[in-house]
């Protein structure tokens, strides 16, 4: 026993290191340094920054996710919702507004609208969250191709090209999206009653209820925020790309998911943290560099990529008994 | 309700039980008989020996993973991997049954792969205590990759006479089916079967009751990794040959099933006779759409509401009462 | 006695997280004998249940079986040698019949298979012990939680055993119920079974143990024969001073104006209810288990859906349309299953404490910890909450849990309190606390409502007690009127009637 670990600040410092965000941090920095030195290039500066802007679009539908998991529910329909962003954003005409915004704001707006139907479904008609967000899924999926056909469409709205591809103070804009949507989601989740509520949900939703927690309005926010982060994320990805195709979204389910547990969070709710999904979501673009470096079919590039998050889930991601 | 009322007529125990059973599901029921019958109106094809035959064997494959993921969510747990492992049986079918092993090495090959991949998430999720969500879903990656590797683009094939007796002219499916519906029956009989309500529901007073809480569930993983890789083997026979992605929709459809059924997500909620009735109703709405020229798409944009619907229906009437 | 006890714990010790649960305590459970373990929440009670049925294991010290050590102690091997654990927390599956049930675990078999018309022919002996004439083939879901607790029983001697532990069997049952097991216990007695008897109702265990282990803070403070003890010095014993009176003196309080009151108000079970609430009053509820006393105050709250023909509560003119309509009322809620509706076991005690809070400030206000903290720390001190605030709320003793799910709503200065059995499982001296709580509220001139499966508390606490059966209030009883004989005749209407099921 060393003096230390009885001060307050002694304390606090061991909490934060014993934190789950905290050991995904140190995962992913071991992972990196390791990476680094059996591969060439892979810890370049430049290469690190591009990791970073990947795990942004990662890291923006897994904000929603995040919410939607702490309170309780699951959304699985995030990747259609990714995809119906980037998809219908260049069909929108901007030449009325030079500047592109108001498609983008258009896009948001049908992203969220998707969001809280999902969450009109959950609170209002009862429906599983995981019944309601699959069954928009599958939705959205034929609406899509309804909509775009199969072919791919490129984006001309200088909005999106400019948050896909500039970067000012050498920064990808992608990545100060990113921080600047994990500053307000930090705050909304910890320092708000908005977040107190969720968590409340989230553990025992019954009890919320009868403490006068507003169940109905609380599951619609969440859903809805979901729907916008997921269509930001969409904007992101688009204006990386420069084209939109069904499909474009699919790896963002799994990933959202895995990046919400392997960041700590309970997948059975009330209890996580954003500042945890931030690493996650850095951690899994990490994963999938290293396996594009080893050059394998994709048969198993899938096999490394489930074991690995099956792997660390082993190491971080059990969950303690409840009841 | 009262079938049986004194002590004295104690010795009959099995059959209210089952009546009683029944009593949860007879709206769903009612619902399946009125689409079979306008079913059947639609398409008096239905009735011929042909049209009976194709008829369940659309259904069967859908029957097999509804069932995988309702014995599943009655023990509290569910898969998302349910579509890679059909895929995964239909690939092993698809690439051993013409070669050395021949159709019954094959078949034994898609059953043990099935009861160990099963087995071996079970083991993860109850052992380890990893969410069920989280395991499945990384495995179904896993895998889906395990079934790229054995056949990488849609081919293999599978004996010609297996194809036609399986989905040929016959009514093998629906004699399989009730096979299997009767080999679940004397699961449940057996103290491990019962054991999977009081696993799901109620986990710590079935574990101090002596029950063999783990031994259940993972037991009910193994056997749900079974009849995946069945239904994966009985589409290969449908299409003649494998395809490492044609399992895909199954994982939507077994929840959807399962759910539409009444099997609850909280584990210990729901019967299996349900279940089936789920994934009959499914397909049948599911051929109705074919029949009526819905194209694939609209299929989907109709799939997706009416399953949004035949869930909260009942969820609201309940609220509103 | 030269026999060797069935069932014995020698010295046993067990932690959890660090801290010590039981210290050194011994038990020796002898054939023949009903022995009763009392204790306040926290003692350890459940912890030394779980050691003797072998759902944990000692850290030091060893369970004997008659009178042999045995190491390492299952669920399965307890029930190969005989004993039999009625648990508080039920080990009922909803969705099996009330054979299969009794069954589980022990189940009958023929070539590997349950063997139904065995299984019915034990079940129905078994289920004859306690008087359940429901068919052995209905899901235990659809029982009300006394005849739940009645299988539960039954399951138990299902397995036909030499001891019999039962864990406060009779906290959710009734007069007739309670009856029946009393008079089931003596026999099984009389058959040379070694029963423990696990009770807050001390009367009952004047009356039915002959044998009394005491324990305090996790060690053993009394080990003796219950001849020649009274009740008070049972409590000395528990709480470690003198008990006094468990009820506090009280003047009455009431006055004219109504605090809630509504004209054929029906939900739930309730149906067309007329019913006024003063201020300053403590009414309390009662009447069989599951008569639709607890609609009542959950209709009332907004929780459920309810009609009525005319309401006024605190000078609206409607019922509230929710929950937290009913908040702004200045309603709030106790539930009786502080774990499951109570409480977030796995959240800090401030978070559940300040959960009130949250749910009625506007959504996107900023929070302060430092705010937080200070109103937490008040809270814990006016009700004597003592310890880390940060710790989860399921480390606290059922009685703190309880207080913790009444100070939440003490911030917000209610109007009108709905309790929904609040003592249930409560050790003695927090029953005091809350009954203190209770009083001083009404004193204050708010409007108290105690729904209460425990007689003597509505007679001793209350003004007025409106007695509830099927669906509607049978008997309003002034304070004047009230005696337990009064509250249960009423109960039970005039002819005995069973429980509807």
């Amino acid at each position: 026993m060393t003096a230390w670990k009885e001060t307050v600040g002694g304390r606090r410092a061991l909490t934060i290191l014993r934190s789950r965000p905290f050991l995904t941090v140190a995962i992913v920095a071991a992972v990196w340094i390791v990476a680094s030195f059996v591969s060439r290039g892979f810890g370049a500066y430049g290469h690190l920054r591009y990791l970073v802007e990947l795990a942004a679009v990662i890291g923006l539908v897994a904000a929603g996710q995040t919410f939607v998991v702490i309170a309780g529910g699951i959304d699985l329909s995030v990747a259609a919702i990714v995809t119906v962003s980037a998809v219908s954003l260049p069909l929108l005409s901007w030449q009325a507004d030079p500047t592109g915004l108001t498609a983008v704001l258009a896009v948001l707006a049908l992203t969220t609208t998707i969001g809280l139907v999902n969450g009109l479904g959950v609170a209002l008609l009862r429906v599983h969250p995981m019944i309601m967000t699959l069954a928009m899924a599958t939705f959205l999926q034929g609406l899509l191709i309804i909509i775009a056909g199969g072919s791919a469409v490129t984006a001309e709205n200088p909005l999106v090209r400019w948050i896909g591809n500039a970067r000012p103070a050498g920064i990808p804009a992608g990545v100060l999206l990113w921080v600047a949507v994990s500053v307000i989601v930090l705050a909304a989740m910890h320092a708000t009653s908005f977040g107190a509520r969720l968590f409340a949900m989230g553990a025992n939703p019954l009890a919320a209820t009868l403490s006068g927690v507003p169940f109905a309005s609380t599951t619609l926010a969440v859903y809805g925020i979901s729907g916008f982060t997921s269509g930001l994320a969409g904007v992101l990805v688009l204006g990386m790309n420069g084209q939109g195709y069904v499909g474009i979204g699919d790896p963002y389910l799994l990933a959202s998911i895995a990046a919400v547990v392997l960041g700590g969070t309970s997948i059975l709710g009330g209890l996580g943290t954003y500042a945890g999904t931030i690493p996650g979501a850095i951690l899994l673009v990490t994963i999938t560099a290293l396996i594009t470096v080893v050059n394998a079919s994709p048969g198993w590039r899938s096999i490394l990529f489930g074991s690995l998050i099956l792997g660390l889930l082993l190491l971080s991601g059990r969950e303690q008994a409840r009841r | 309700m009262s079938t049986v009322g004194s002590s004295r007529q104690a010795g009959a125990l099995y059959w209210p039980v089952q009546l009683r059973r029944n009593v949860g599901v007879r709206g769903l029921f009612a619902v399946v008989m009125a689409f079979l019958v306008a079913y059947g109106f639609l398409f008096p094809g239905l009735f011929t020996a042909s049209g009976f035959a194709k008829f369940t064997q659309s259904w069967f494959p859908l029957a097999l993973v509804a069932m995988a993921q309702a014995i599943l969510m009655l023990t509290g747990g569910i898969s998302l991997a349910i579509g890679a492992m059909v895929s995964l049986g239909a690939v092993i079918a698809a690439t051993t049954m013409t070669g050395p092993l021949g159709v019954a090495g094959g078949a034994t090959a898609v059953a043990l792969t099935g009861v160990g991949i099963g087995g071996a998430t079970g083991f993860i999720v109850v052992k380890l205590r990893l969410p069920a969500i989280v395991v499945t879903l990384a495995g179904s990656f896993i895998i889906g990759g395990a079934a790229l590797l054995i056949l990488p683009r849609p081919g293999g094939a599978i004996p010609e006479w297996l194809s036609d007796l399986l989905a040929g002219n016959t009514p093998a499916a629906f004699v399989l089916l009730v096979l299997i519906v009767l080999l679940w029956k004397l699961y449940l009989a057996t103290p491990l079967g019962l054991s999977l309500y009081a696993a799901g529901e109620n986990p710590v007073g079935a574990y101090r009751s002596g029950v063999p809480v783990d031994g259940a569930r993972v037991a009910a993983y193994a056997i749900s990794g079974l009849l995946c890789t069945g239904a994966g083997l009985f589409v290969a026979a449908q299409t003649g040959s494998g395809d490492p992605i044609i399992g895909t929709a199954f994982t939507l459809n077994s929840i959807a099933a399962a759910v539409l059924g009444g099997i609850g997500f909280l584990g210990g909620q729901g019967t299996m006779r349900g279940a089936l009735a789920g994934s009959l109703l499914l397909s049948l709405m599911i051929s109705v759409m074919f029949f009526l020229g819905f194209t694939p798409v609209a299929q989907y944009v109709a799939q997706g509401l009416i399953i949004i619907g035949a869930v909260a229906i009942p969820q609201f009437r309940k609220v509103q009462r | 006695m030269a026999t060797a006890p069935l069932l014995a714990a020698r010295g046993v010790s067990k932690s959890f997280f660090g801290n010590p649960v039981l210290r050194d305590v011994s038990i020796a459970l002898q054939p023949g004998r009903v022995h009763a373990l009392l204790g306040e929440n926290g003692a350890g009670k459940s912890t030394l249940i779980n050691l003797l049925s072998g759902a944990l294991r000692p850290d030091g010290g060893a369970i004997e079986v008659d009178g042999r050590p045995v190491w390492r102690m299952t669920p399965a091997y307890a029930q190969q040698a005989g004993i039999a654990v009625v648990q508080q927390e039920l080990s009922l599956t909803a969705s099996l019949s009330i054979a299969e049930n009794i069954g589980l675990g022990a189940y009958p078999r023929r070539f590997g298979l349950l063997d139904y018309p065995e299984l019915a022919v034990r079940a129905r002996a078994a289920c004859d012990l306690v008087g359940l004439r429901e068919p052995l083939s209905v899901p235990v879901g659809h029982l009300s939680l006394g005849r739940r607790q009645m299988v539960e029983i039954a399951k138990a001697l299902y397995r036909r055993p030499r001891v019999l532990i039962l864990d406060e069997p009779t906290s959710s049952l009734s007069a007739t119920e309670t009856k029946v097991l009393t008079e089931l216990l003596e026999r099984l007695r009389g058959e040379g079974i070694a029963i423990l008897y696990i009770s807050h109702r001390l009367n009952e265990v004047m009356a039915l143990c002959q044998h009394v282990t005491i324990l305090k803070d996790g060690a053993c403070t009394a080990d003796r024969s219950l001849e020649g003890t009274d009740a008070g010095g049972l409590v000395r014993l528990m709480v470690g001073r003198d008990p006094g009176d468990l009820f506090p003196q009280w003047q009455a309080s009431v006055s004219t104006a109504n605090a809630i009151s509504v004209r054929n108000f029906s939900a739930g079970l309730m149906r067309d209810v007329d019913l006024d609430i003063r201020t300053g009053e403590v009414l309390g509820i009662g009447g069989l288990v599951g008569q639709g006393q607890e609609d009542l105050l959950l209709g009332l709250y907004g929780a459920i859906p309810a009609r009525t023909a005319s309401a006024t509560i605190n000078g609206a003119s409607s019922l509230p349309s929710g929950v937290p309509k009913a908040n702004a009322l200045g309603l709030a809620y106790v539930p009786a299953d502080r774990k499951r509706e109570g409480l977030h076991l796995i959240h800090s005690i401030i978070t559940n404490m300040m959960l009130p809070a949250f749910a009625r400030l506007p959504a996107l206000k900023l929070r302060s910890r430092r705010a937080e903290r200070e109103t937490a720390r008040g809270l814990a001190a006016q009700l004597g909450i003592k310890g880390d605030l940060d710790r989860p709320a399921q480390a606290l003793s059922g009685g703190n849990q309880q207080k913790v799910a009444l100070a939440k709503w003490m911030p917000h200065h209610p109007l009108a309190l709905l309790l929904n059995d609040p003592t249930r499982g409560v050790d003695v001296e927090t029953k005091r606390e809350i009954y203190m709580m209770l009083r001083n509220f009404a004193a204050a001139g708010k409007a108290v409502v105690l729904l209460s499966s425990d007689t003597p508390e509505l007679v001793h606490l209350c003004d007025r007690v409106a007695v509830v059966r099927e669906g509607h209030i049978v008997a309003m009883l002034e304070r004047g009127a009230l005696s337990e004989e009064a509250i249960v005749s009423a109960a039970m209407g005039a002819e005995q009637r069973q429980v509807a099921a």
